[in-house]
């Protein structure tokens, strides 16, 4: 994928307003299948897949011993014993090493099948009326976090309606498509940009890829969350299972550190003067340093400078002034309430619905 | 060769990709090269240098940021900085659409201009440094 295609904030904007297309096929697939496939996965990550009907996937992360924060990925249930698992490209090695490394015991067999899928997603608000052009199935019954057998194109795919973006959309997994040999995921991606012609469609890089899933509130593994950085401070509680049946590698220093407090808390913060913050900014209180951006830029949709990044728990409350330095100057900026930056009245997949 | 790169002769330039331009009551105004905003693409903020500041050549002064990145801007001249164009607060894409006319950014006092310039590069030795770095 390129950084942009046309720009990133034309391609940001076609998201936002109507529609865009990524190839995602950079990213890590694997399947997990076996008796103990469903066992072993809930072994290594925090959430509880036993929760999961088939053809349903889930958010989650997956913990070191330390509580920090080996990757974040979705478990897709395809039925009992068989799992298809999508995490991030910049940890396609890592994250194998890491579910081979922790399978012994269990009866399961693990394939890295990223080079045997093409992946892409299309999203924003007239996503579904531009894939149900090329769908066989109704687009529509696919709810949130749901996977489906269909043909694109008459290609055989899986297609979920997920996304990184904030909106509405879908990432579709298009079996059989092994990179050296494009043609049907070509097809495909041509086909897409012909269907969505009428609404504005746009081929998008990775530069609205990122300011997408910032505004959205979105973590981006390696920069807002890493193995330093667990789930509680990441405001990630909801991925974390404490109670289900079987024990999960990081659980106990999870369960200390809820015990004792997290020291520091992943916040939004919205720039009040003039300036962009950018990853690795310092973040001020008066006098004294309290913290650090960890992914920042241009809101297009707001049109001023937003970031994530880590503050003392103290201090994340929504209306907290901050200041973030910026070169030589600290400019104002305020702690805001979490999640999406964009009113979501307008903007996201909930849009029109509150 | 600098193919797809406007090079205006006439002015100077830095290795950093900034010109300066002699007008005729003795100031200098500085931007950036077209291949600069090129390769920035879409600038999306402009931090401009502060009015009265000295400045002394090869200075950060400011800087231009694409939505992915931040470049610094390095003054071209030693000298006082007496205006700045403040239209690039409300509209950096100046810099794109103009980046030798309406998306200049500061106008400097010089205060070593011949100096300053003979440490620069002339439109063809320039287009060679951009070439350069293209391939």
């Amino acid at each position: 994928m390129p950084v942009w295609y046309e720009g990133v904030i034309p391609e940001h904007n076609a998201v936002r307003n109507a529609v865009g297309v990524f190839d995602t096929s950079h990213m890590g697939r694997v399947r997990a299948e076996g008796p103990d496939a469903e066992r072993f996965l809930n072994h290594v990550v925090t959430n509880n897949v036993s929760t999961l009907e088939p053809m349903n996937g889930i958010y989650t992360v997956m913990c070191n011993p330390r509580g920090g924060i080996v990757d974040d990925l979705i478990v897709y249930k395809l039925a009992d014993g068989r799992f298809f698992i999508v995490y991030n490209a910049s940890n396609r090695e890592k994250d194998f090493a890491w579910l081979e490394g922790h399978s012994e015991g269990f009866d399961v067999g693990l394939r890295d099948v990223s080079d045997e899928i093409a992946m892409i997603a299309v999203q924003g608000p007239r996503a579904e009326e531009t894939l149900q052009k090329i769908c066989s199935e109704p687009v529509s019954e696919i709810g949130r976090f749901q996977l489906a057998r269909v043909r694109l194109s008459g290609f055989d795919a899986m297609m979920a309606r997920t996304g990184y973006t904030g909106e509405d959309g879908f990432e579709f997994f298009l079996l059989d498509t092994p990179l050296e040999s494009p043609e049907r995921a070509l097809k495909v991606w041509d086909d897409l940009l012909e269907a969505g012609e009428e609404f504005g469609i746009k081929p998008c890089g990775l530069g609205a890829r990122d300011s997408l899933r910032l505004e959205a509130g979105l973590c981006l593994y390696g920069n807002d969350i890493d193995d330093d950085t667990s789930p509680l401070e990441a405001r990630l509680r909801w991925v974390i299972k404490f109670k289900k049946p079987i024990d999960f590698i990081g659980k106990e220093a999870l369960m200390r550190e809820r015990k004792g407090g997290v020291k520091r808390s992943r916040v939004g913060i919205v720039m009040e003067e003039r300036g962009l913050p950018r990853h690795g900014y310092e973040v001020w209180d008066g006098d004294e340093r309290i913290g650090v951006v960890t992914s920042g830029g241009l809101s297009p949709t707001l049109g001023v400078g937003i970031a994530m990044g880590y503050v003392p728990r103290d201090y994340r409350k929504a209306g907290n002034p901050v200041r973030i330095k910026i070169r030589r100057r600290l400019a104002k900026g305020k702690i805001v309430k979490f999640h999406p930056f964009y009113d979501e009245s307008k903007y996201g997949w909930r849009r029109g619905s509150k | 060769m600098s193919e797809g790169y406007h090079i205006p002769d006439g002015i100077s330039y830095t290795e950093e990709d900034e010109w300066a331009r002699r007008l005729e009551d003795g100031t200098v105004l500085v931007g950036i090269s077209d291949y600069a905003q090129k390769q920035l693409h879409e600038v999306v903020y402009v931090e401009l240098p502060e009015v009265g500041g000295e400045v002394a050549q090869g200075d950060s002064i400011g800087a231009v940021e694409s939505v992915k990145s931040v470049s610094d801007l390095f003054s071209p001249v030693s000298g006082t900085v007496v205006e700045v164009n403040e239209a690039l607060l409300d509209s950096p894409e100046l810099i794109n659409e103009h980046p030798y006319g309406e998306g200049w950014i500061a106008k400097i006092e010089p205060s070593d201009l011949d100096e300053d310039l003979a440490r620069l590069m002339d439109a063809k030795a320039y287009g060679e440094h951009v070439a350069a770095r293209a391939h």
